[in-house]
């Protein structure tokens, strides 16, 4: 299994790496906890690792899309490194398209790479004017209902079986999706570690499986709450509005204080356009067993929330 | 470009089609369904009870009633996905609809759904679900292998990506485009939430949350920092308001509230849109009616062709209180006047 690391800049990927030690990324107060637990879980079940491949780039916000140079530094700092790169990219609309097309020239003329893409208008550019560099399904493709709001009612013992084997599945479950992706040249899917427990039994038709810890995405907007700090009120909240990168001074914690259920003490974290949820020491714990049985090829792990962006 | 109404009765036909409905879309979750998966896991992107038909004979109904009136009726099958086992008995159904009940078009989400009805060769045409998160052209390029033939475009394209989508696949598939009702905070086809009726939908189940800001880069926040980012998310709870349909809410005359384009239907009618979606298959008959009467005026005033300011002056007039147009968080478009 090989491990990734989600990397901010080439600095970073210059820096040697130096992974998980706790203090090596700004996490932030409210994220640090969770973040130092994946370490130290991670050393408990597989020792000291070493990352044998970076992640670069944003799967949410094309605003967030780096500039060729800082790929181009990246892509240097990772070769002199001798490690793999996998360039993250986002839902686009046509100007994101735009944006792009000049990342994916720079990969094609350093040998081959990773795209992760997480929109088909991306798989169709890769595919047609791109066919060296290697697509990869986001998670964000993959549509698996990833609500913390109810994951307690869902993976309940006395809820409906039928139910909770669809909600832990998605259309991964179909040979005819994935001997599609097959047929497109996509031999990796990334996914998620489900709230109500992932079904990753699609890995044993020969799909490699790419899991995220510590972060779970939940929902995402080209109308972004931060951005619209800079707006008069009334041109506020307008997709795709071009915006100050107002992502990248704070972060938004909600507490899910008005739970029907249970789980009050639920917290929902925004950064910029999307939501995410924070792993709880069982799930990192099962996807980490489900990863030493083999069904996972890849673990990618983010330090930060992932949608850091470096000012040009 | 035509009207796209929502219907989810036989008994809502005559009076949508005679308000100026030009085609119907509608859901069915048969009962083996329900008890199978339960509440959790729905057919399509509606609650299975109140937003669909329950029963094929209805549906049935339903279509030759629609038929009759030379108004084409399209189903959704449009969940995000289906496992293996849920993609047989779908096809089955997809097979009946189109057979026995004489659907015209399947609405689909799921991208291995779309590849199997394309296989399939159902007399249906395929329309692309706005789930699908169709943004750009590269993507509607990569669905035309499959033969749909019309594409819904996400509400939160603005009218000049509308317009470079529609301008490069004009001759190749139609555009639909959201115009009234229902808002939604996310990208729809991005959000792996759900509306069930237990916690509701995540975008103002959030408004209701304790929250707490955090300065990124290890330091305080300031107290004037907290404050402009404080008086921003309140007013991105009133936005949510106003995308949550004016917290539902109807003007003093009963006419529906909620996101609305119709100040944007000189300018799709100019760029080539095919058809304006009104949403709420489970609103009130009502909703549904006053909706559709809106729609199609503003269609009718635009086909007559009148200037476009005169245009958005009548949409604003229609919607009743103008401090909520005046608000600009009811518009699913920008409108350049």
């Amino acid at each position: 299994m090989d491990w990734s690391i989600h990397v901010s800049n080439a600095a970073e990927v210059r820096s040697g790496l130096s992974a998980l030690e706790p203090a090596s990324f700004d996490s932030g107060s409210k994220l640090a906890p969770v973040v130092q637990l994946t370490q130290r879980l991670i050393y408990e079940l597989f020792g000291p690792i070493a990352f044998s491949r970076c992640a670069y780039g944003n799967e949410f916000c094309e605003h967030l899309i780096p500039s060729p140079d800082q790929l181009e530094a990246v892509v240097t700092a990772a070769r002199d490194r001798e490690i793999g790169l996998t360039l993250l990219t986002p839902y686009v609309t046509d100007a994101g398209i735009d944006l792009l097309r000049p990342l994916f020239e720079v990969l094609s003329a350093n040998g081959e790479s990773e795209v992760v893409f997480n929109d088909w208008g991306v798989l169709n550019l890769l595919r047609r004017e791109f066919s060296g560099l290697k697509p990869v399904q986001g998670r964000l493709m993959n549509k698996s209902l990833r609500d913390p709001r109810v994951t307690g009612v869902y993976a309940a013992s006395d809820a409906p079986a039928p139910a909770l084997v669809s909600l832990r599945r998605s259309n991964l479950d179909c040979a005819s999706y994935t001997g599609f992706l097959s047929g497109l040249g996509v031999e990796s899917v990334e996914v998620d570690n489900l709230p109500q427990g992932v079904d990753l039994s699609f890995a044993e038709n020969g799909v490699k499986a790419s899991a995220y810890v510590p972060f779970g995405f939940i929902s995402t907007s080209r109308i972004c709450m931060a951005a619209g700090i800079h707006y008069d009120k009334r041109d506020k909240f307008q997709p795709g509005a071009p915006c100050h990168h107002e992502c990248q001074t704070h972060l938004l914690e909600y507490a899910y204080t008005n739970t029907p259920f249970e789980n009050r003490d639920q917290k929902f974290y925004l950064k910029g356009n999307s939501y995410f949820y924070v792993h709880t020491e069982a799930m990192l714990r099962g996807l980490f067993e489900q990863a030493r049985a083999g069904l996972i090829d890849r673990i990618v792990f983010q330090p930060q929330l992932p949608m850091t962006w470096e000012r040009a | 470009m035509k009207v796209l109404a929502p219907i989810s009765s036989y008994d809502e036909l005559e009076m949508l089609a005679a308000s100026g409905a030009e085609e119907f879309y509608c859901g069915v979750v048969p009962r083996e369904w329900l008890d199978r998966y339960t509440g959790a896991v729905w057919l399509n992107r509606r609650s299975p009870k109140g937003g669909s038909l329950e029963t094929f004979s209805e549906l049935k109904r339903l279509v030759e009633g629609s038929h009759r009136l030379g108004i084409p009726v399209f189903l959704t099958l449009n969940a995000p996905y289906y496992t293996a086992e849920q993609m047989s008995w779908v096809m089955e159904l997809a097979r009946a609809l189109d057979g026995e009940a004489g659907i015209d078009a399947l609405i689909v989400t799921d991208i291995n759904l779309l590849m199997q009805l394309s296989k399939a060769k159902l007399n249906a045409a395929l329309h692309v679900s706005s789930v699908a998160a169709t943004l750009n052209t590269e993507a509607i390029r990569f669905l035309l292998q499959f033969g749909p033939s019309r594409i819904i475009l996400p509400r939160s394209l603005t009218i000049p990506e509308i317009e470079r989508i529609v301008n490069a696949t004009r001759d190749e598939v139609e555009i639909e485009v959201f115009m009234l009702n229902d808002g939604c905070a996310f990208e729809e086809g991005f959000c792996a939430t759900t509306h069930h009726h237990t916690v509701g939908a995540f975008c103002t189940s959030l408004s209701e949350m304790d929250t707490e800001f955090e300065r990124s880069g290890g330091r305080e926040l300031t107290r004037r920092q907290n404050s402009r980012l404080r008086r921003n998310l309140t007013d991105y709870r009133e936005w949510i308001w106003y995308v949550n349909g004016n917290g539902c809410g109807a003007t003093a005359n009963g006419l529906p509230y909620g996101p609305c384009g119709l100040c944007a239907i000189h300018d799709f009618q100019r760029i080539g849109v095919a058809s304006l979606k009104i949403v709420g298959r489970e609103a009130s008959p009502f909703k549904k009616l006053a909706s559709v009467r809106m729609v199609r005026a503003i269609v009718d005033q635009v086909r007559s062709g009148p200037d476009k300011l005169v245009v958005i002056e009548r949409a604003k007039s229609l919607r009743g209180d103008r401090k909520h147009c005046d608000s600009g968080y009811m518009c699913y478009y920008k409108v350049e006047a």
